[in-house]
């Protein structure tokens, strides 16, 4: 479980590295806002959803698609987490 | 992999065409000329139970799954030769209804669904902005909490049914300093003191679908009409999108279906240099090239429709459907007119109509380059 906890969480941290790369955003923390941000625009967020989908093997419904679950890193963490202990 | 529809697929598909055909061609030269909406045609199509198809039963909807619905939209395009008012049927299906069954409170679906399914309502949506089109959240509407109430403050263009609306989804930015994440939903009911319709707007195509600019001066709209949570906008916007992206475009699938045996007939019958026209190989080619279009661009859109059937999210398939079957109509237009030479050059063998009709569909919903930069972003780059 923590293992995948962690690979999760190195995959996330992987996409949101390269988005962010593109922006010319280099301080990426776990904690930083990605749409105030501007790493993860309204592109972006379509491209992180599949992302999530294809890769961590989750399901996200239209109305997940929220700040509270894709602000951070973290929170992103905590969502798909939260999703495949369901 | 199953390419096939089932017995109760073709069936409703074969019962689309017969009613289409039968209640939805009147005067459909003169309305496009003169810019006029067919109510009667919007009230039949929602009594025949169109703009229902994706909306649960419990709203008065039809439940139908989204492969049913494009096998209907598909079948009511090659049937209907009125592109616009299928056009503002979509807007209203894809960018009103959708939003509300995905984000919408019990209340909210209780009052404004089973009217917009049953045709009394009008639905619309409002993002663009005259200084944000492809980059949508860049949008200056203004939002602000007061009290029990919000109020907006902003302006729209290029919105759909706008002069018929009886609910507007609007966007709007309740925390700028957000930026995106501060963007929300709110529904604005006809009526409401501070919203106006600004001007009226003209088109080259999609002339029996109105469209209008909006403008919002200190708007107030009960707390109880936001759609989804503050900040929620974002999200709302691309759920709708992903929708519509795949949906749209099914009704071009029957357009181009109609195209193609109207022109493959017309090259059969016509004689030219002693034999029909369909024997040289130029033309005969435009109608194989039309047949190859319409096939890959029926492929692309139900596989897009499938996955999202599957509950995925088909960025890229929806990317490429899109892009692919709007530029195939045009191009497929663009060849029917040629097949039939003078005559397809004129107004009243409408396929002029068609083509102005198709052009848009390279710019709703998503421009092709943006659908391109989708695709490209999702290859890194
Ligand atoms: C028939 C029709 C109906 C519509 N209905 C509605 C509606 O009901 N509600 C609503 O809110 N809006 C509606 N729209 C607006 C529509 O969504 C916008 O027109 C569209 O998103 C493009 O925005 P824009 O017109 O401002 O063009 P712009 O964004 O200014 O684009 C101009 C050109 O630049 C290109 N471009 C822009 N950014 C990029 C980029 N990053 N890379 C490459 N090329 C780029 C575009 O592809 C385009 O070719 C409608 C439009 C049409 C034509």
């Amino acid at each position: 479980m923590t293992q995948q906890v962690q690979s999760t969480k190195e995959q996330i941290r992987e996409f949101v590295r390269e988005a962010a790369q593109r922006k010319g955003v280099t301080d990426v923390t776990d904690t930083l806002s990605l749409v105030q941000s501007g790493v993860i625009d309204s592109l972006g967020i379509f491209r992180l959803v599949s992302f999530l989908e294809e890769n961590c093997k989750v399901r996200i419904a239209d109305e997940e698609i929220v700040g509270e679950n894709f602000e951070t890193i973290d929170d992103i963490e905590r969502f798909v987490t939260t999703k495949l202990s369901k | 992999m199953d390419f096939s529809w089932t017995e109760e697929q073709q069936a409703f598909r074969k019962e689309v065409i017969r009613f289409a055909k039968q209640e939805l061609n009147d005067d459909l030269i003169e309305r496009d000329h003169e810019e006029t909406f067919w109510a009667e045609g919007w009230k039949k199509c929602a009594q025949f139970g169109i703009q229902g198809l994706p909306v649960p039963v419990e709203y008065g909807g039809g439940g139908a799954d989204i492969l049913t619905t494009v096998c209907a939209l598909e079948a009511l395009g090659y049937s209907c030769r009125d592109n616009g008012l299928l056009f503002s049927i979509n807007a209203h299906m894809w960018s009103s209804e959708i939003p509300l069954v995905s984000f919408g409170t019990a209340e909210q679906k209780k009052k404004y669904l089973p009217k917009l399914v049953n045709g009394d309502w009008i639905g619309v949506h409002a993002m663009t902005e005259p200084m944000s089109g492809s980059d949508a959240f860049s949008l200056k509407t203004r939002a602000e909490r007061k009290g029990d109430k919000y109020v907006l403050n902003g302006s729209k263009t290029f919105i759909t049914n706008a002069q018929l609306a009886d609910m507007i989804i609007v966007f709007a930015n309740l925390d700028p300093a957000k930026g995106a994440a501060g963007i929300s939903a709110f529904i604005v009911d006809k009526g409401t003191p501070g919203f106006t319709i600004s001007r009226k707007l003209h088109k080259m195509g999609l002339r029996t679908s109105p469209m209008a600019e909006l403008a919002f001066v200190d708007c107030e709209v009960p707390v109880e009409n936001l759609l989804g949570k503050e900040g929620a906008g974002q999200a709302i916007f691309t759920a709708s999108m992903e929708w519509e992206r795949i949906c749209i475009l099914a009704s071009h699938l029957g357009v181009m279906q109609r195209l193609l045996e109207t022109s493959a007939s017309y090259a059969t019958d016509r004689k030219q240099f002693g034999q029909p026209i369909g024997k040289f190989p130029a033309v005969a080619t435009k109608i194989a090239e039309m047949d190859i279009r319409l096939e890959a661009s029926r492929l692309l859109l139900y596989k897009a429709a499938w996955l999202k059937s599957q509950g995925k999210h088909p960025l890229r398939e929806a990317a490429i459907a899109k892009v692919f079957a709007s530029e195939a109509c045009i191009k497929s237009a663009l060849d029917a007119i040629q097949v039939h030479g003078g005559y397809g050059y004129m107004t009243e063998f409408q396929l002029e109509r068609e083509l102005r009709d198709a052009v848009s569909g390279t710019i709703y919903s998503g421009t092709s380059e943006v659908q391109k930069m989708i695709i490209a972003g999702l290859h890194g780059l």
